[in-house]
């Protein structure tokens, strides 16, 4: 962009446009220089540290070793996979099944603000309250699922209990969570306009193909906040493995968050820690490249 | 009629009198917390009790502030699961207060980074005090290079519970001093009904550091050795130990596994509080809940004897000055009221709270209303056979402790044997112990 | 001035929306019956956390243990509620606290979010990529390592047990909302803002009159999703008040978990239960927000 030299003449628009950019976007970077930029900065300098997390007059840097150290260490590697194939189905699942109840809940049902308000209170209400009530669900011998499962002639698993099937099981208890992205993708399908569903009818078009042409292009940059925002969600699971598996049984659900965690806080190297955080930031952010340079094929703007 | 019409000015000055009034309301109550009077000294005493017992401790308080005018209280209450990281970021600041809750297993850890320092000075010169009416157990493990770091409160071994009303129903005579391992093996098959998710024993299989010491001690089998610097679960007699409790669960059917025990509310004992298991291992600071929550008749038994000794786990919890504290003087002259005789007692003696550390203010525990009719059964624990079990003097020890659980839990689930277990035990600890030395 | 602020409303906006917007009209009844017979079961699945945390509210303790587990607690102990909130700990300070500090977040980030998404949707600038940039790694970064740095931050700035640390920062972004919200602000046609800037209105002036009544249904999802952010907040509060007297009522809350089974189990959830009704309160009536339908079309001279 060629901008004319400023000389004292009135600015050129693209000009002006650029210090209104600024202008709106600088609580962000207040923010970023002094509430978060420093302590990213400092946890990034960190990982090259074998600080404890306690006395400064302490740090002693030691270079590469942690991420050495890292690489070498299995329980690592399997947080890695537990935690990716966790984010794959959570995403997927998770994604589909929002949307499902989106446009389920975008028609005139009686009792709709009621419907949206339940599938939003999981994510509203205690923590506590909700593993308690998924321990019960998934609990091997009385619990709901395998009581639901036995009447189709399943014999369920062990659920949390057994080291290969803790994993979709917490899948299927994120899927308890997706009352933020129904949310976002029902305030998506509100700003379709009738008028595109009218004409299609006008054409003749199935369902499907309605929903195929119209509904997910327009929902598109709503769908592709979902998407991002779930994958960097997944990744960073924590609360869930906290109250309810610690990691178990054995390391089965042993994820990134949580093998950091106990590195940081009850093993007491935050220095450690902090490099098995830049290593699965960099991760997530090459994923969600990824994710943005097909969203920028795939993804209708009206602009 | 006419719009309202806003003009941008309007707007504007609208929005900027609104941001900037909770702006400045904001920063207008910062409400810091309690600043100290001219010439009063502050105390800060970082805790974790619950709603319900805070009264207790602000009783005490009041008392002994009562006595030493000098002296202001700031309470910081932080909750038991998260205070353990609290405390490393607070130190990191040097925000800590002058006296902390430090549980056993955090020790060796928080003195190491110096988050508390030694009390040995002040141990010392007050013989009134009575630092020597206080378990040895439970003072070893507040004792770092020889010297206390901190004074425990309360120190609990872990003995037999048992169901009343499942031994009434059965007609079977309840556990004593005389049962052995064969005996409760043999009551747990004989009171266990499977198909109506019914057990004689709670399943538990607990490797830690109050544990070890009764899942293996009555076989003669320890975790590591004396000085916590290698593993020592490769032994025939660890292994006979595991394999013991290993097959009362698999074999004989007389537990639940880990899947059949998850009782709905995250508790690996929730068919015990259910009332659906006869027996139970039943530490002493478990007895007020239970007390609450138990729909069942309940009480305790000396723990059964094993092939080779009697013998049982404890482990406890006490309270240090931080190293950063301005205060010392104040916080030793607060701790040693608070932990002297008296003040175990009042606190959580008679409270009914669990085994005092001192074996003198144990009555006021025994006579309290919450306390079992077998309470009298921890005391001569810790005074007979209870050894509190390693590790936790090692700086690896929260790893080694890791390791253990989690083939402690997949043992529960007979998803490992025992002999893997034992094997990747030793390989996991020893190359965390080794770990160290680098 | 304002003759153009109307101007613009009128003009674009009614060509852009007309009135049916929000709902699929002429659908015919088996629709609704299919759509019950699935929403009603899942909606029993989801309902069943928060009839446990009320049953066990009205619990005397042992009853919370037995097995089967017991859905109707008999006796009911509607005193809980008042017990838990009177009988231990200041709630009412908590409940102060709690109103005071969300309040100004939600408005804080509104404010803020809302400016930055603008400014990515729709303006162009050097280097804006790279602000962008930031708002997505913030976004990515894991939050647990930047607790002990942000604590040592603000305890330098001595704002350590003071509400400030969990107050100042909405003012100044929150990645996932301007994130959102820029989104949302992507899907405006651009020739609503070209007519507006030839008719000489300023970024500022569109942004509030055009994008922002435009964008009800996603700043009222930014509004609701700040709200319960910020009124369930723990971790934040827990690092930064030691004070009892500043204390949220998440904080509250937890205090009633003891050590060891300790736990006051009732009273914890009939916490939890009062905690919740603001919450849902909000969400329910928000509703209406996510209903286009207000007349914006046709507008009279």
């Amino acid at each position: 962009m060629n901008l004319p030299f400023f000389n004292g003449k009135p600015l050129s628009r693209a000009r002006r446009e650029e210090r209104i950019f600024y202008l709106f976007v600088t609580p962000w970077l207040i923010g970023l220089v002094f509430f978060w930029g420093g302590p990213i900065l400092a946890a990034l300098g960190l990982s090259f540290t074998d600080w404890s997390g306690v006395n400064f007059s302490d740090i002693k840097l030691i270079g590469f070793d942690n991420y050495h150290k890292m690489f070498a260490d299995d329980l690592f590697w399997q947080s890695v996979t537990n935690t990716v194939f966790y984010a794959v189905g959570s995403v997927f699942l998770g994604t589909i099944f929002a949307l499902f109840l989106a446009v389920l809940l975008n028609q005139n049902i009686p009792g709709i603000a009621f419907f949206r308000s339940v599938f939003y209170l999981p994510s509203v209400t205690a923590g506590v309250a909700i593993a308690l009530v998924w321990t019960w669900i998934l609990n091997p011998v009385v619990g709901l699922l395998n009581f639901g499962l036995g009447l189709i002639g399943i014999d369920g698993p062990g659920w949390l209990q057994s080291p290969q099937w803790v994993l979709p099981a917490l899948i299927i208890m994120s899927l308890f969570r997706i009352g933020p992205n129904m949310i976002i993708l029902l305030a998506g399908l509100q700003d379709i306009p009738q008028s595109l569903y009218e004409a299609a009818e006008i054409d003749g078009a199935a369902r499907w193909a309605k929903f195929r042409n119209i509904t997910l292009p327009m929902l598109s940059p709503a769908l592709f906040f979902v998407l991002v925002v779930s994958t960097v969600g997944s990744f960073q699971i924590f609360v869930e493995i906290r109250i309810m598996t610690e990691g178990g049984p054995g390391t089965s659900s042993f994820v990134l968050v949580w093998y950091l965690w106990q590195q940081a806080f009850v093993y007491l190297r935050m220095g450690y820690a902090s490099a098995v955080a830049f290593i699965l930031f960099i991760v997530v952010m090459i994923l969600v490249g990824i994710q943005f340079w097909i969203g920028s094929r795939l993804v209708y703007y009206e602009s | 009629m006419t719009k309202k019409t806003i003009s941008r000015r309007d707007f504007l000055k609208t929005a900027a009198a609104a941001s900037g009034g909770i702006f400045v309301f904001g920063f207008l109550n910062p409400e810091r917390g309690v600043a100290s009077a001219q010439d009063k000294t502050l105390l800060s005493f970082g805790q974790t009790w619950d709603a319900a017992f805070r009264p207790v401790q602000e009783e005490f308080d009041a008392n002994w502030l009562a006595e030493h005018p000098d002296v202001e209280i700031e309470a910081v209450y932080s909750t038991w699961a998260d205070h353990n990281n609290t405390v490393p970021v607070w130190a990191a600041a040097g925000t800590l207060p002058d006296i902390i809750y430090v549980h056993g297993s955090r020790v060796a850890p928080w003195a190491a980074e110096g988050i508390i320092t030694s009390i040995q000075s002040f141990v010392d010169a007050d013989p009134e005090f009575e630092v020597e009416g206080i378990w040895e157990e439970a003072l070893r493990l507040y004792r770092v290079d020889g010297e206390l770091v901190g004074i425990p409160y309360d120190h609990g071994p872990l003995i037999l519970g048992y169901n009343k009303d499942l031994f009434d129903a059965a007609g079977m005579e309840y556990p004593d001093e005389t049962w052995t391992m064969d005996m409760l093996r043999e009551a747990a098959i004989a009171l266990s009904d499977p198909d109506n998710l019914q057990w004689g024993w709670s399943g538990e299989l607990d490797l830690g550091a109050g544990g070890a010491g009764a899942f293996l001690g009555g076989w003669g089998g320890v975790t590591m050795n004396e000085d916590e610097t290698e593993m020592a679960l490769d032994t025939p007699e660890a292994r006979a130990a595991l394999e013991w409790w290993y097959n009362l669960i698999h074999v004989d059917g007389a537990g639940p596994s880990q899947a059949q025990a998850e009782g709905g509310f995250g508790d690996v004992n929730g068919p015990w509080l259910q009332g659906r298991t006869a027996m139970a291992v039943v530490p002493s600071w478990e007895t007020p809940g239970l007390a609450r929550d138990a729909a069942f008749a309940w009480d305790v038994a000396p723990w059964p004897e094993g092939p080779v000794k009697r013998e049982t786990g404890s482990f406890g919890s006490g309270f240090s000055i931080t190293s950063s504290s301005v205060a010392r003087e104040a916080a030793w002259s607060y701790m040693r009221e608070y932990l002297s005789t008296e003040g175990m007692s009042t606190v959580w003696g008679s409270t009914g709270r669990g085994s005092p550390a001192r074996e003198a203010a144990y009555q006021s525990w025994m006579d309290s209303a919450d306390a079992p009719e077998g309470a009298g059964y921890y005391l001569d624990a810790l005074k007979e056979y209870a050894v509190t079990g390693g590790p936790f003097q090692t700086l690896a020890a929260p790893e080694v402790l890791d390791i253990l659980t989690r083939q402690a839990e997949l043992l529960r689930l007979a998803e490992v044997s025992v002999d893997d277990a034992v094997n990747t035990i030793m390989a996991e600890a020893t190359e965390a112990l080794e770990a160290l030395e680098s | 001035m304002t003759s153009i602020n109307r101007e613009l409303k009128k003009q674009n906006t009614a060509k852009y929306r007309d009135s049916r917007f929000g709902s699929i009209t002429g659908r015919k009844k088996v629709n609704v019956v299919v759509a019950l017979a699935i929403l009603i079961p899942l909606a029993i699945l989801f309902l069943l956390p928060f009839f446990w945390m009320v049953s066990t509210a009205l619990k005397t303790r042992p009853q919370i243990f037995v097995f089967p587990p017991r859905f109707i607690p008999d006796p009911i102990m509607w005193g809980n509620f008042d017990a838990a909130w009177n009988d231990f700990l200041p709630f009412n300070t908590f409940l102060f606290n709690s109103v005071k500090i969300t309040m100004n977040n939600v408005i804080g980030n509104l404010v803020s979010c809302t400016l930055a998404a603008y400014a990515f949707a729709r303006l162009q600038a050097r280097g804006k990529r790279i602000v962008f940039g930031t708002v997505v790694a913030l976004l990515v970064m894991p939050q647990e390592v930047l607790i002990i740095p942000q604590y040592i931050l603000f305890t330098q700035l001595g704002w350590n047990n003071t509400h400030l640390p969990l107050m100042i920062p909405a003012w100044f972004g929150w990645a996932f909302f301007i994130f959102l919200l820029r989104q949302f602000f992507m899907g405006i046609p651009q020739e609503l803002v070209d007519a507006a800037l030839i008719d000489g209105a300023g970024h500022f002036r569109i942004l509030l009159f055009i994008f922002i009544p435009l964008s009800k249904p996603a700043l009222a999802t930014v509004a609701i999703f700040s709200f319960i952010g910020n009124w369930n907040n723990f971790l934040g509060p827990l690092i930064y008040l030691r004070s009892e007297k500043l204390h949220t009522l998440p904080l509250g809350m937890q205090a009633f978990q003891g050590q060891f089974g300790n736990t006051d189990w009732q009273y914890m959830m009939a916490i939890a239960t009062i905690s919740l009704i603001p919450v849902l309160v909000i969400f329910f009536f928000g509703q209406k927000l996510f209903v286009q339908g207000i007349a914006l079309s046709g507008v009279k001279r």
